[in-house]
This record gives C-alpha cells, structure tokens and sequence, in this order.
C-alpha cells in the first residue's frame, strides 16, 4: 500500500455516464488482486476533500484500468481528465477474493459491479470454470460487452431490468437454477445493495460458498477512520476497507 | 539551520507536529507510509473502558472543504489498547498521547489510570469534547464547573501530563480553558470538532441519526486559529493547535496565534504522508522567514 502519482494514459467515454481510465503505477499493478481498490485523489485542491475509492478493473502492469460511472462532483472532476494529467493514488487497498483451482466458479456482476468480476475473470480462469451473470438498469449501463465476449467463461448470462439488452429482469432472477444447472460451487459477487439483499435470499439453503465485494463511503480507504462501518450478522461492525471489501455474503446483515 | 523542536514545559518535542486522536488510528498503520520517530508525538484513538461498535451509519459526510463525522467513538476498549501500545512502542520512540475518554467521571478516571500505570504512554489527553456520543452533541467540556471536576479528579490521581482537550460547541472558551488550567491541566488542546448539521433534501430528514455531526478539515481552520488566540492569551499553561491543518504555513500561523504545538486530523485521512510533507514545508518557511525556531514566534501575532 503506497500513495503513488500516476499519470492517465487514456480516459475514454464508453458510454454516457460510464469511463474507462487508464493509470501508469509504479507498484500498484504488480501489487493488486480482484477485489482490491485504490483512493483516487480527484482533485489537488481541498473540494473534494477526500479521495474517492474505485475498484481495479484490470491490471497490466504497470497499468491499472478503472471502469466508473459519473455520479456526482468527484467522478464527474475525473472523467474531465485528459492524457498525461497526473494524480495521486493510495493503493492496492483492502482484501480480494480468496484463491480457488479446480471449481465451478459463478461471478454476479450489478452494473459498475462488474468491476472486481471482471478483474477476477482474468484471473480466476486458468484451473477453475468461470460462469458469468451481467445485469443492469438498461443497455446504457451494461458496458464493456466485447471485451467480456473475449473472456474465458464457459457461459455469460445478460440481464437488463427494460429488457433493452439480454433477457429482461434482474440479475439475481434466475440465479438458483443457474447455480443448480452448472453445478457452481463458489460464487463472487459485486452490485448494489439491493442486489446482495435479493441475492442473499435466493441462495440461501445452496451448498455454495458466497463471497461478494461490498461498496460503502470511505473516508480514508486504509482503516483508521471508521466510516466505512458495514453490520455483520453476528452483531458489530466490519470495516469495508480493511476488512473487505470482500465478505461472505451471508456474514453480512442485509 | 532551523530549530522545530516544540517545548511544552513537561516534555521537549522534537517538532510541533502531533497527528491528532481519531485521524491517526493506532499509529501502526501508518508505518508503512513514513517512520514515526519523525512526530513530535501522535495521540491515538479515543478510548474507552470497554469495547465499542461506534454509531449508526452513515458515519461520514463531505462539505465544502470540510467532513462531517459522526463515528461514535468505536474501539477496542482500554484493555486491548494496551497490547496495542506495548507493539506500537516496539515500532517507534516518538511520544505517545492516549485520548481518553468516558461515559461519566469514574470510567474517565479508570481509563485514565490504566494509561497511567503504562510506562509506554508520555501524556494522557482528556477527550472531554467528542461531539459525537451524545444527541445534541452535548459534552462536559461544555460546562465549567463540570470540566473543573473533572479535571482535578484526573490530576489528583495521576501522575502522567495532562492534556485536556476543549470542545468549541461552547459560549465562552475561555472560561472553560481557565477552569482546566485551575483544575491542574499541564496543556489544553483546541479544538475538536464544530457540531454542523448535514441535510438529505430527499427525505427531508438529517443525514445522520444524532442529527449533528463533528465538522473537521480546511474549513474550519480560521475559526479555530481564532479561539487558540483568544486562549492562549488567558492561560499560562501551554496550548496545543487543532483545527484545519494542512501544510506548514498553517501550522506556523497556529504557533503565531500563541500555540507551542498543534495536531493535525482531517488531513491525515486524506494524505497519509501529510506529516512528512508538512515538516518538510515547516523548515523550509522558517527558513524563508528566517525564523530560527518557534519559540520566537509564538505568540507574536502583531494586532
Ligand atoms: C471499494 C469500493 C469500490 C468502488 N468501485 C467503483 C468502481 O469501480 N466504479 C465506480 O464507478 N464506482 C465505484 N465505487 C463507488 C465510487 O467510489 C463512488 O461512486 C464515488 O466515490 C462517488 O464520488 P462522487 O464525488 O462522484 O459522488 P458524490 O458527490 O460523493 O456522491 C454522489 C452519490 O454517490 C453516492 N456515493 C458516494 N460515495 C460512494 C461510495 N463510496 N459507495 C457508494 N456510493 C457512493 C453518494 O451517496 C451519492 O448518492 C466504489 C466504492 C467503493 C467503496
Ligand atoms: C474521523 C474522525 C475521528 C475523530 N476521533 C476523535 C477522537 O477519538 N478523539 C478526539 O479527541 N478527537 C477526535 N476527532 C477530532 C480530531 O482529533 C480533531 O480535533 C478535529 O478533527 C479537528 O482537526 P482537523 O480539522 O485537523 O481534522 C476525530 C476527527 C475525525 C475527523
Ligand atoms: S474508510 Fe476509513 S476506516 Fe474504512
């Protein structure tokens, strides 16, 4: 973990409110793993105050890609970014998705969530079989579709909520059958909140080990400052940065 | 050549900076971004006699320049912190401040003396000031008598400095100062956080559950300057700046205002190297400035 100035290669407009942001690290590519993030330092001066966290997409060391949506100042600051601007960034931060061989791996990815999926895609293919659920709100926010096309996953299942892409309906809608059809064992998971609640009851009773990459508001993204409380079930908090973002989905209070 | 030592009276810092309680977690963790021996002193996380999980979420809001913070003071609890200090000894020689903190008088003076039996720990600051833990932001720093008691009863049975760190959600700062000092605080720290008020327009109800948060960061850096000010020119005792700090010149403007040494917090979370850069920047103003050490501009604010 460092904070490192990086310099923008590319940071391309892939679709209306969606960016793609190429960074040259020093050590943060060689270093990340799916499901690590980094702070994104938006601005130099105090507004924003505080950097923003954005999961890494892809590593190509020394490359990192960020895949992210415009919401609001910071990320709308960001995407005004152009070649050769320079900006500081914190990381690799917090945990990432555990290592598995030999499985039948079912990655759930909600909108900007297929972030982390996508990193562990790459990843995860070599020794495991990798299935892939990719839904969102409508064609607008399911981006990247070519460059999931060329993964190695052994079926990819697309779902929009107007039914303007894939199948109409939400991502976690056919989820149980899909699981039970492919035989899946291991599920990673990244969306809303609304998606982990939903998801969350419709696996319960599977035999099948659940791990999901929760967002929440940070203030610092490296564990000193205690925002990023998420409740546990077993009562207390967890904090997202330092001990997520990956959780067991059903170690989470929904 | 400049000199940044800091003299508090009861202790000779090495410079004036001290990365402040809630913003600097246990200090282990910043070790991967600097070597600690390089603080004038850090003070660690609130701490209370037992464990707490801290507040409801959202804990945190971002203004113009500012945060608002409702954490709730969640922690570890004053027996763990222990072994977290004898490991955070073995990694630095830097002083270590515990902020201590307590739901009435007698958790104040039980967290207090297990801090001071520790042979690990340099000062003890009284976080009587955390807007946080009850509704309506209400603390003893609010109340001169309250803090009066307080106070003594920590001095009367411990041994260790004490810091007694004010709230600025008061009428008179002053008269609250004057009360520590009375009551045996070998330095006051000001300030903690401002209460603010952070409004969702959607739902028409406030951001966070207790209503008002703890405001930090830049915002807030002219407002304090001004009570460490109107402190440090009532009190004998030494004071230490808090309050917006992000670069050396702040930091030199606080000592102008009369502090001997300040904490940074906000700045911390945002820039976990800030230390290293404002140090830096320090010596580097003194030397423009041709100040050759604090001693000589403390206080020397021209009016
Ligand atoms: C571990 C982690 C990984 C993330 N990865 C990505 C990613 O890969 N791509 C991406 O587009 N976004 C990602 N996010 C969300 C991203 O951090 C926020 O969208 C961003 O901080 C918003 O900043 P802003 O200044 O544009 O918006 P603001 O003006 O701060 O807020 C606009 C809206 O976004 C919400 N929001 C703000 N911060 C967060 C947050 N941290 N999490 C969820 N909602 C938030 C606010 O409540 C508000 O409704 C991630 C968040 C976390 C915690
Ligand atoms: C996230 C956060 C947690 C804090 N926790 C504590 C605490 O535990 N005890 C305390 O005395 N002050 C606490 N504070 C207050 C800071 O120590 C400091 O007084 C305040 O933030 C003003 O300084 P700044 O503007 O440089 O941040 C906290 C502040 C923040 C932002
Ligand atoms: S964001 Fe500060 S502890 Fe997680």
């Amino acid at each position: 973990m460092k904070e490192e100035k990086c310099r923008v290669v590319e940071n391309i407009n892939i679709n209306e409110k969606y960016y793609l942001m190429k960074l040259k690290t020093t050590t943060i590519a060689k270093d990340c793993r799916p499901g690590n993030f980094v702070m994104v330092a938006v601005s130099t001066t105090f507004d924003p105050l505080l950097k923003r966290p954005f999961g890494i997409f892809k590593s190509e060391p020394p490359y990192i890609y960020l895949y992210y949506e415009v919401v609001g100042k910071g990320s709308e600051l960001m995407s005004r970014l152009k070649e050769n601007d320079n900006l500081a960034v914190l990381g690799p931060l917090g945990n990432s998705f555990p290592v598995f061989r030999s499985e039948n791996i079912l990655l759930i990815a909600g909108g900007r969530g297929i972030v982390p999926i996508y990193f562990a895609a790459e990843n995860y293919a070599a020794g495991n079989t990798l299935f892939l659920i990719y839904g969102a709100k409508s064609a607008g926010d399911l981006n990247l579709l070519d460059r999931i096309d060329s993964l190695p996953l052994k079926k990819t299942y697309l779902y929009s909520e107007n039914g303007s892409t894939g199948k109409k309906g939400l991502v976690t809608g056919d989820v149980r059958e899909i699981i039970i059809d492919n035989h899946i064992n291991i599920t990673f998971s990244c969306g809303p909140d609304a998606m982990f609640k939903s998801l969350n009851q419709e696996l319960a009773g599977l035999a099948v080990e659940n791990y999901a990459s929760l967002e929440a508001l940070m203030g610092c993204g490296f564990g000193i400052c205690y925002s990023c409380a998420v409740k546990t079930r077993l009562g207390g908090y967890k904090k997202v940065c330092s001990d997520g973002p990956v959780f067991k989905l059903e170690d989470i209070e929904w | 050549m400049v000199d940044l030592s800091a003299d508090l009276g009861f202790i000779k810092l090495k410079n004036p900076v001290i990365p402040a309680s809630g913003t600097f977690g246990y200090g282990e963790e910043f070790q991967t971004f600097f070597d600690l021996d390089i603080l004038g002193a850090f003070v660690l996380k609130g701490i209370y006699k037992n464990p707490r999980p801290g507040n409801i979420p959202p804990r945190l809001h971002e203004t113009a320049a500012g945060l608002l913070n409702s954490i709730g003071l969640a922690g570890p609890g004053a027996e763990e912190l222990v072994n977290i200090i004898k490991r955070v000894a073995g990694i630095t020689h830097t002083p270590v401040v515990v902020n201590v903190c307590g739901e009435d008088d007698e958790e104040y003076l039980e967290v207090a003396q297990i801090f001071d039996a520790l042979d690990e720990v340099a000062m003890l600051e009284l976080n009587i000031s955390c807007p946080n833990v009850r509704a309506g932001g209400k603390c003893p720093a609010q109340d001169g008598q309250h803090t009066y008691r307080l106070v003594k009863l920590i001095k009367q049975n411990t041994v260790k400095p004490l810091i007694v760190k004010l709230s600025p959600n008061v009428k008179d700062i002053v008269s609250i100062a004057l009360s520590a000092e009375e009551a045996g605080a070998d330095a006051l720290s000001l300030v903690n956080a401002y209460l603010g008020l952070a409004v969702n327009l959607k739902s028409r109800a406030p951001v966070f559950r207790n209503v008002f948060a703890g405001l930090s960061g830049p915002a807030i850096k002219p407002l304090a300057l001004k009570l460490v000010y109107e402190v440090a020119r009532q009190v004998a005792v030494p004071v230490i700046g808090i309050g917006g700090i992000t670069c050396g010149g702040d930091v030199l403007e606080f000592i102008l205002a009369g502090a001997s040494a300040v904490q940074t917090g906000t700045v911390n979370m945002v820039e976990p190297a800030a230390s290293v850069r404002i140090l830096h920047e320090i010596e580097t103003q003194m030397q423009e400035l041709q100040i050759k050490n604090l001693e000589e501009i403390r206080g020397e604010l021209k009016i």
